[in-house]
């Protein structure tokens, strides 16, 4: 971990050490003064959390030979808050940065956004029911297994992803009673064998209510008509993402209408010198995407741009 | 544990109300306590509602509902400044979209807004679209409420319950009172906690559970039914400056777009009868209806993402006003019942109105040093704290650390969330929860295994697994 400094001006600014960002610095990115911040203890993004799941190994191993570059300024625990892009092109732009130590700015000629995403919940697809404790998502459920302890004892996994599959093993490994089911309409994902015996895998099913107060008990889904109640004291909800942007509204910077940044085909922004990558240009659980556009931008960026 | 108490007054109920009166009668020399059953305060219609301050303009005329929303208005302004309440005066627009809205809003709503002292402005379909441009264009006329506005209504139950605290007065949090007897010495209180508290004068504040709390004492007088009312919190204010409201029907005020003290927009109220006052359950009727009833007033909003939704219960009593008064059981037991939906906006008055007659029943004398104002401890951080935990709010370990060191700290997740807005966002605190979980057990000792959510028997974290299933990578 490095230390920050105010009264220079950084070459470039990365904000966010997941997958995309560090795809990009493997790919060599990072020259001289270049500036990592992430809100997290270390590189990963929020599958670092995660990264001990069975079927997540290629990922773990990435990010774990992803060596940071020594010339490379990082600094963890450090969460960008705000961004007030320059007025004259050319200008350096000013990140807003919590640490510790309290608020700092960052200036930095150019900034590649790499912020990643934020797992959506039970409430922004509104399903109804009323609010118990035991309705989680997957970062939560992988952080208290982290600490040694888990969520409920009779768990539903309602997903379709790698990363979703990944989490119903870890919990059924941990020795927990574990449903998989998958949304509806979505391509099917093949099944390690290992993991169709550990857990006990529904068709395709719509999650339409909850049931339980204070704590779950009910959690009920559709299929052709039909509707199928699971007894479960915890639902992990592991419907998608959605870009982790709230901290730019106001920055001037263009968003889709659900909050993903808009770039275009060199990943520039709606402002010159600022670009964006990985799950805060397009939300989804797929890390594969992540990884090509950390590659891109890092040959675009490095052949002339910057 | 001490398990014998002798105290001048108990309030039994957390909420608003019980929190008003409770701090009112620190005004005095007097031992006073508050218990409330869940483990923080505020968890009942308290947090689950349109946190309004309403000036009480369509109250029933004559009534002490309408009375006390009067007073209310005049003690606001020392209320919201003592506390440091986050409050916007935004202001009211009630929209005619009929020809009948518009006779209704002549013939009724006026004249009864000024036999409530509250004088109302007619405004032209010009005016409002000029005021509101975000409003359905389609609209008529309406009339401007200029006196309401939008508050915190955690901060404000939190405060009056802290100054409560910092001028001498006990709070039991997670126990409820199981026996209530009325005798001669005074009304002694049993608890879920083994307590045994004896009071002067006991007062019912449980709000939809006071009559079950007047059946303690045999008092059957009264009933309290829940109408619920389900709410849609939408992140971005679309525009949204002034409360809208529709012209009311005979149930209701109808479907409200609020804006909220600190950003976005709630939607709602439903009003719907419901057996069960421990329905929480948010409906897909419910939320259609929401967006429906919406679509008329804010178009724009009626499709907007929703961060979260929530039901809260009004408690509903059996009389047509407030049923503030002793129990038939006995005048050391004083009910402040059938508050409904004006609680939080008459809050200020409620709690004078009790405080006055507690002390003419008790004789009590006012202090000298009571401490109207209460000292800003959440804002105050410890150097090397500035780094951020909830990510989706920017809010820092020290801002949440300073609301754990509060004179009165959370009993729950959520107490913290309503403390701090931290959780409050797109993850919903998902990915912030063990660090929060962390803090918790740092500063205040707290096993995850026994941290509540909300109520009893609502740990986030339900098993100590064997051994460490992982490490963080």
């Amino acid at each position: 971990m490095s230390t920050i400094d105010f009264s220079h001006v950084y070459r470039l600014a990365i904000v966010g050490a997941g997958l995309s960002a560090l795809s990009a610095l493997q790919a060599g990115l990072a020259g001289e003064d270049t500036l990592l911040l992430d809100y997290q203890d270390g590189p990963g993004g929020f599958l670092r959390h995660a990264l001990t799941a069975p079927g997540l190994e290629d990922l773990a191993a990435f990010v774990r030979a992803a060596a940071l570059p020594d010339r490379l300024t990082t600094c963890f625990r450090s969460t960008a808050v705000g961004l007030l892009p320059a007025f004259v092109e050319g200008e350096p732009h000013t990140l807003m940065v919590r640490q510790s130590s309290g608020t700092v700015e960052v200036r930095a000629t150019q900034v590649l956004l790499a912020c990643g995403g934020l797992e959506l919940t039970r409430e922004s697809a509104q399903i109804p029911g009323p609010r118990p404790a035991g309705v989680i998502t997957p970062v939560f459920a992988h952080q208290l297994l982290n600490r040694g302890y888990a969520p409920g004892r009779r768990i539903v996994v309602y997903g379709q992803a790698r990363y979703v599959q990944a989490t119903a093993y870890r919990l059924a490994q941990a020795g927990l009673s574990v449903t998989l089911v998958s949304p509806p309409g979505e391509p099917v994902l093949a099944l390690p064998a290992a993991l169709s015996s550990a857990l006990t895998i529904l068709p395709p099913a719509r999650l339409v209510a909850l049931a339980g107060f204070p704590r779950l008990e009910e959690v009920s889904f559709e299929r052709a008509g039909e509707r199928v109640t699971l007894a479960a004291d915890t639902l992990v909800y592991a419907a998608g993402l959605r870009a982790n942007t709230h901290w730019l509204k106001g920055s001037g910077l263009a968003l889709s209408a659900q909050g993903a940044l808009e770039v275009n085909a060199r990943y520039q922004t709606s402002v010159h010198g600022i670009y964006a990558i990985g799950t805060a240009v397009a939300p989804s659980l797929d890390h594969e995407q992540s990884l090509t556009m950390g590659k891109e931008v890092a040959l675009l960026l490095s052949g002339g741009a910057l | 544990m001490d398990t014998h108490t002798r105290l001048d007054v108990l309030v039994i109920g957390g909420g608003v109300v019980g929190c008003a009166i409770l701090r009112e009668l620190t005004r005095y020399r007097a031992s006073v306590a508050l218990i409330e059953r869940n483990p923080d305060i505020c968890e009942g219609t308290s947090k689950s509602n349109s946190a309004i301050v309403h000036t009480g303009f369509d109250a029933p005329p004559g009534t002490l509902e309408a009375r006390l929303l009067a007073d209310a208005r005049d003690l606001w302004p020392s209320v919201i400044a003592d506390l440091h309440i986050p409050y916007l005066q935004t202001g009211a627009l009630m929209l005619a979209l009929t020809p009948e809205d518009l006779r209704t809003i002549e013939r009724e709503i006026i004249p009864k807004a000024e036999r409530n002292g509250v004088t109302l402005q007619p405004l032209t379909r010009e005016e409002i679209v000029e005021h509101a441009p975000y409003v359905n264009p389609e609209v008529l006329g309406g009339v401007l409420i200029e006196g309401e506005g939008v508050i915190d209504p955690f901060w404000t139950t939190r405060a009056y319950c802290e100054s409560a605290v910092l001028n001498g007065a006990t709070v039991f949090t997670g126990e409820g009172v199981t026996e209530l007897q009325i005798g001669e010495e005074g009304v002694v209180v049993r608890t879920s906690g083994g307590r045994e508290l004896t009071a002067a004068l006991v007062i019912n504040a449980a709000g939809l559970w006071s009559d079950e709390i007047a059946r303690l004492a045999g008092d059957d007088s009264f009933t309290i039914r829940p109408r619920k009312g389900q709410f849609v919190v939408v992140e971005e204010d679309h525009g949204v400056a002034q409360i809208i409201l529709p012209v009311p029907n005979k149930v209701s005020k109808g479907i409200l777009v609020t804006p909220i003290v600190f950003g976005g927009v709630m939607l709602g109220p439903t009003a719907e009868e419901v057996e069960e006052k421990t329905d929480l359950a948010t409906t897909v009727e419910g939320l259609r209806a929401i967006r429906e009833g919406v679509r008329r007033y804010v178009p724009d909003i009626a499709e907007a993402e929703s961060v979260r939704q929530f039901a809260g219960l009004r408690a509903v009593g059996s009389e047509s006003d407030y049923i503030i008064r002793a129990s038939t059981a006995g005048p050391r037991l004083l009910h402040v019942a059938g508050i409904r939906s004006t609680g939080l906006s008459a809050s200020p008055a409620i709690g004078r109105y009790v405080g006055e007659l507690v002390r003419r029943e008790l004789e009590l004398v006012e202090r000298a040093d009571f401490q109207a104002e209460l000292p800003e401890y959440l804002a105050e951080t410890h150097p090397d704290e500035g780094d951020v935990v909830c990510l989706c709010r920017s809010i820092t370990r020290g801002e949440l650390l300073a609301a754990l060191r509060s004179p009165l700290p959370p009993g729950s997740l959520d107490g913290l969330k309503r403390r701090t807005g931290a959780m409050l966002g797109d993850c919903q605190g998902n990915l912030c929860l063990p660090r929060i979980l962390d803090l918790f057990q740092q500063q205040l000792g707290r096993d995850p295994l026994t941290l509540p959510k909300h109520q009893a028997r609502s740990c986030p974290v339900a098993v100590r697994l064997a051994h460490t299933a992982g490490q963080e990578g």
